[in-house]
């Protein structure tokens, strides 16, 4: 039963995670007073793409066709690493943080080189930005999730969620809230979204992912627009079951399951929301600008490892 | 049975330069001396691995027969390195047996097959000697024949300033490591009574043995600032060569290290542990940077030696603080994720200076700007030298993410400690392993996206062929071993922990330790299905030409470059870089049609500037004042000896 | 324990850390406007720690304290302050001789840096160590605002932070000073900021631009 609810769990994450990125872009709309598309349209962009040709420039090696593959799978991988409905996910208890920001890692790194193999200006100038931003998010991400670990005395995610959900809300200490910050950060920086990325351009001078696949078509393009979608989901869906896990299921019966997805779609929805508001009332950063964001992060982070450890 | 199969090895690695100099008269015995030196290195292989495997210890002593304390041992530690010496380099050897006879010719083919096994059993030496002589006798002999090594390529001006550089810092590194021994006396005649004495050193004598070790072995591994050498040394060796020094002989200074501080001084104050630990990350970091700046790839490897020593001696540090502490559980976690860096930096390192070699095998050039599109080109090559980068920069399902995950968790576990600057300082410490490794995903991106992927930036590139296939054959056996250490790394755990164990009394690896090795075979499942799945899964391809805007004639001059590549973060810390520009523009008539513009960058570290050459210019004046001595006049030398014993009979008398 | 008094004891032990975000956020901050904002924001904590402090040690005269900080620091000063911004139509940026991200990472060191150099004395002080610790890391922050930042009405910020500190040790160590003093404080501070006000606008007059920097220009 519970490896059902846990297989439950990524799939709910990965068939849900195209919905996520409509209902962003349909309150974006709203707030910008257009009509907007409907939610249902990343399933229909990345079906449609499904069906399409790949595209593949003659220079091209194995690896662009092999990065898109590697990113969704990676994805996949780290999706199974989050806690959704109850304390527990397929790779939760032995996987731990470590491993999911490398996991993470490894996919971006793929869709770098998949970028550059393009050979036009344009991926090496999205895969450097990228590596920019990546680099200097890795260390704020990781430190943000150890001070966490160093709270719960567990590296795995399952182990610190559960140790989340132990504690009253009145004692829960408010260093977390430093830890929440820079990770809500970091959380920006790593899906791309404004103010580091903007998801919607194609402007040379502001595009980073866009840019990056841009010689990407086809099925490829539909795993990549995928993947980006689940990462997002799951990036929320870490934080939430970091921070405010209260209301997730603590035996596995059917009842239970059920209150906790509906309490985390709430959770979800007012994330979404959150996001959607930020994206229609910030300016995106010039990239010179985003190492100062990350720099925030930073100095967040590490103050939270500090006062955990004081405070342990 | 060791003991035999031991002394075989021993004879057969100094029998391979007799047997080059007597078969080069034959045409049919070129291949002789490449084929003993493989086969002995499997003998050496096979005695290490049951060595480490089994934790057999042996001792070959010839004190009594050489009038001086001549003893070499075997226990798990000296096997461990043993095994890594011997394993890596048999690949590369195999790689040299094709690259050697292709690119040297004459003389200077045998002399490397004469040096080449006498610098590998030079290091075997110092990794089993059990007395100060022989390992001394070792240690100066690697270095000689190391730069003996580099001088087969040539002896121009620069070259010749190169390896003088290399040799005064190495002599200047043995200097500190014998004065880390002669402190040791009376009691200095093997590693037996030294461990002793050690106990009953008064604190101070055994901080000045520490520094000395870490001074002198710091700067035969290259910690920053000590690591002015490999940029310098490294690029102008032969390739296999450069993979042997930098995989491989780097790894005995961290030997010497580990024997000195873990097993010879047991444990010390903590401030040696944040001292190692500080140059690591200070190490880590500058050399992920400087290494991003480059683009000729055998300097960006050198310097990423660097980063990868820095993070050996994270491990190392965290391990020291950990004893310090008395917590010896966790200071055999960070002992083994140092460890195991060791050996598998020695493993992707020496694979991707084996795939320069063969880049410039094929392309003649290892700058950056005149390589891509090498992948289609030489497909074997490519994928190797992708899995050796995804190792280095530390990704999942590669061997280097297993090292670098043990020494992550055993900064987790520091703060458990109930020593509060330890609790603070080693979680930290996960943050610049963590930059360094974001760094050197970026700069790795760069060398391969650059170097493999793409087009063709020049005409050689465009027209590079797969190597041969002895060297296609030594590649992908140290890919193999990234890809397998990488997946299933209980295979040298278990024996590691067993190593630390002997150590670190009464200290088991953690069951931590474990829990990767439980879950990255699954994942490595999840992920081969998968990909396989999405590859199997045939969809229509269409080749094109690169989208260019709807404008023709895109052209490989357009693709970003190594420097445009690195820009934004080299912007970011420009502070480390400090570029001395010049600009100069020559201006025309009208002044908006230049005639000519130069630009002209020129980086020198601060360390040259700051540390060095202040330093070199007081010896060099020193040495000036000094020739006032040297008169030429016979008289005045009569009267320095006279001199002298007057000085001696007056010492004799009164001291 | 009544509802309030939990809320109570959270609100407190928890304001520290808001308090530090409050800091690193000033510094990361790059208007002016921003900066005001956020002071109202520490300010507002503030007045929730009075208020808590309080209610704990049963006083009636914090309560008053509470309503005068309040109307002062979070409302009134910040209010005139944004109208001296909008009046002077000069850029609104805080032109800062620190990048913005080095100003975050040095306002984290004066952090941990106030973090230690209280422990040895949390015992015989008394209070909280979290919120002693953020008094010295506003007063430390405020004055590296007034050093770092070249526009004159960042100074005047920094002061107020600094003030907020001072405010904020004389509440963790005896409860606060006498309701006398704390009504004269404030009012002063008002008269201080409406002085620098006049000042900022004097300074504009005459030479058409804000930064003290330029004041050198002054020397004989």
């Amino acid at each position: 039963m519970t490896l059902m609810t846990n297989v439950l769990q990524v799939l709910l994450l990965i068939l849900l995670a195209p919905l996520v990125r409509g209902v962003i872009s349909r309150i974006k709309a709203r707030i910008q007073n257009r009509r907007g598309a409907s939610v249902w349209r990343p399933y229909a962009d990345v079906l449609k793409l499904f069906r399409k040709q790949d595209l593949v420039p003659a220079s091209a090696s194995f690896v662009f066709r092999l990065a898109p593959m590697v990113v969704f799978t990676t994805t996949l991988v780290v999706a199974a690493f989050v806690p959704l409905l109850h304390g527990s996910a397929l790779l939760g208890v032995t996987g731990d943080f470590v491993l999911l920001v490398y996991l993470l890692a490894l996919g971006r790194f793929f869709l770098m080189l998949g970028a550059m193999d393009g050979g036009s200006s344009f991926g090496g100038m999205g895969a450097s930005r990228e590596a920019l931003v990546s680099t200097l998010a890795e260390a704020p991400f990781l430190l943000a999730l150890m001070s966490v670990a160093i709270a719960a005395h567990t590296a795995s995610i399952a182990g610190m969620v559960q140790w989340t959900m132990g504690q009253n809300f009145f004692q829960f200490s408010a260093v977390y809230a430093l830890a929440f910050a820079a990770l809500v950060l970091v959380a920006i920086a790593e899906t791309g979204r404004i103010p580091v990325d903007n998801p919607t351009t194609h402007l040379e001078l502001t595009m980073i992912h866009e840019a990056m696949v841009l010689e990407y078509s086809g099925p490829s393009l539909a795993l990549i627009e995928w993947a980006s979608a689940i990462k997002l989901t799951v990036v929320m869906a870490l934080l939430i079951a970091l921070f405010v896990p209260w209301g997730m299921a603590s035996s596995v019966s059917a009842l239970a399951l059920g209150v906790a997805s509906l309490v985390m779609l709430l959770k979800i929805a007012a994330l979404v929301l959150a996001l959607a508001l930020v994206e229609c009332s910030v300016a995106k950063l010039r990239m010179y600008l985003v190492p100062d964001f990350l720099g925030v992060a930073s100095a967040l982070a590490i103050l939270a490892v500090v006062f955990t450890a004081l405070m342990r | 049975m060791m003991l035999l199969a031991f002394n075989s090895f021993l004879v057969a690695m100094l029998s391979v330069p007799i047997v080059t100099l007597i078969s080069h008269r034959w045409r049919k015995g070129r291949a002789l001396p490449a084929a003993l030196l493989m086969g002995s290195l499997v003998v050496g292989t096979a005695v290490a691995a049951v060595g480490f495997w089994r934790g057999q210890r042996f001792q070959v002593d010839i004190s009594q027969v050489a009038s001086f304390s001549f003893a070499l041992s075997m226990d798990r530690l000296s096997a461990f390195f043993l095994l890594l010496i011997c394993s890596v380099s048999l690949p590369v050897i195999l790689f040299s047996s094709s690259y050697i006879p292709r690119h040297y010719s004459g003389a200077r083919r045998h002399w490397l097959w004469v040096l080449l096994p006498l610098f590998l059993t030079s290091m075997v030496l110092v990794v089993t000697s059990s007395t100060p002589f022989a390992f001394l006798f070792g240690w100066e002999l690697m270095t000689l024949f190391s730069a003996g090594l580099i001088v087969i390529d040539g002896d121009s001006k620069q070259r010749r300033h190169n390896i003088f550089i290399y040799l005064v810092m190495m002599h200047a590194g043995a200097a500190a490591v014998i004065g880390a021994f002669l402190l040791f006396l009376p009691h200095a005649s093997n590693f037996a009574q030294m461990r002793d004495s050690a106990a009953l050193m008064s604190p101070l004598l055994r901080t000045a043995v520490f520094l000395l070790a870490f001074a002198g072995f710091g700067t035969k591994a290259g910690i920053v600032p000590l690591h002015l050498w490999l940029p310098r040394a490294h690029p102008i060796a032969p390739s296999p060569v450069s993979a042997l020094m930098s995989g491989v002989m780097l790894k005995t200074a961290v030997y010497g290290l580990v024997r000195f501080a873990f097993d010879f001084l047991g444990s010390g104050p903590s401030w040696w542990g944040y001292l190692v630990l500080f140059a690591g990350a200070v190490s880590g970091l500058l050399g992920v940077l400087y290494a991003i700046g480059e683009h000729d790839l055998k300097r960006l490897l050198a310097y990423h030696s660097v980063e990868n020593i820095g993070i050996i001696y994270l491990g190392l540090g965290s391990a020291l603080v950990f004893t310090a502490n008395h917590s010896s559980v966790w200071a055999a976690l960070a002992l083994t994720a140092a460890l195991l860096h060791c050996l598998n930096h020695a493993i992707f390192k020496s694979l991707l200076f084996l795939g320069a070699g063969a880049i410039s095998d094929a392309a003649h050039t290892l700058d950056l700007e005149e390589l891509g599109g090498l992948q289609k080109r030489m497909p074997l090559t490519g994928t190797v030298f992708l899995i050796a980068c995804c190792s280095i920069v530390g990704l999942p399902l590669f061997n280097g993410f297993v090292s670098e995950w043990l020494t992550f968790r055993s900064f987790l576990a520091g703060s458990e400690m109930t020593n509060l600057s330890a609790a603070i300082v080693l979680p930290l410490a996960a943050g610049v392993l963590a930059l360094i490794g974001g760094l050197a995903a970026a700069c790795f991106a760069k060398v391969y996206g650059v170097g493999f992927l793409g087009r063709p930036r020049s005409g050689e590139a465009g027209r590079a062929n797969e190597v041969s296939l002895p060297m296609q054959a030594g590649m992908g056996a140290l890919a193999t071993a990234c890809v397998v250490i990488g997946i299933f790394p209980g295979l040298v755990l278990r024996s590691l922990g067993a190593l630390t164990e002997e150590l670190l009394p009464g200290a088991a690896l953690p069951p931590e330790a474990t829990s990767l090795t439980v879950v990255l075979p699954w994942i490595a499942l999840f992920v081969l299905v998968l990909v396989g799945g999405f590859a199997g899964f045939k969809r229509a391809k269409k080749l094109t030409a690169t989208w260019a805007c709807g404008l023709p004639g895109l052209d490989e001059r357009m693709q970003y470059t190594s420097p445009a590549f690195s820009k934004p973060l080299r912007k970011v810390f420009s502070r480390v870089y400090r570029a001395e520009r010049t600009l100069e523009v020559v201006p025309g008539d009208p002044p908006y049609f230049p005639v000519s513009i130069s630009y002209r960058s020129v980086r020198t570290t601060s360390f040259e500037k700051f540390l060095y050459r202040p330093g070199v210019d007081a010896i060099v004046t020193a040495a000036l004042r000094l020739r006032r001595l040297q008169t030429g006049n016979i008289q005045i030398y009569l009267l320095y000896i006279f001199a002298a014993l007057i000085a001696l009979l007056m010492f004799m008398r009164w001291a | 324990m009544g509802l309030f008094e939990t809320a109570a004891a959270k609100a407190l032990a928890s304001s520290g850390v808001f308090l530090f975000m409050t800091v690193l956020l000033i510094a990361a901050a790059k208007r002016i406007s921003t900066c005001i904002a956020l002071f109202s924001v520490q300010s507002l904590i503030i007045t929730a720690q009075i208020i808590a402090v309080s209610r704990m040690h049963h006083s009636t005269e914090g309560f008053v304290i509470a309503g005068l900080v309040l109307s002062v620091k979070v409302i009134a000063i910040p209010y005139v302050l944004y109208r001296i911004v909008e009046e002077l139509k000069a850029p609104r940026d805080v032109s800062s001789s620190t990048s913005s991200s080095q100003s975050v990472f040095i306002a984290a060191g004066l952090i941990l840096l106030s973090f230690f150099a209280v422990r040895p004395y949390v015992g015989v002080l008394g209070g909280d160590q979290a919120m002693l610790a953020a008094a010295v890391a506003l007063v430390l922050t405020g004055g590296f605002l007034m050093v770092s930042r070249k526009k004159a009405l960042m100074q005047v910020v920094g002061l107020l932070v600094l003030d907020n500190g001072i405010f904020l040790a004389a509440l963790t160590t005896t409860f606060g000073m006498p309701l006398v003093i704390e009504i004269g404080i404030v009012f002063d501070l008002l008269m201080g900021v409406f002085l620098m006000g006049l000042f900022v606008f004097r300074i504009r007059d005459t030479f058409d631009h804000l930064d003290v920097s330029k004041l050198r220009r002054l020397r004989g």
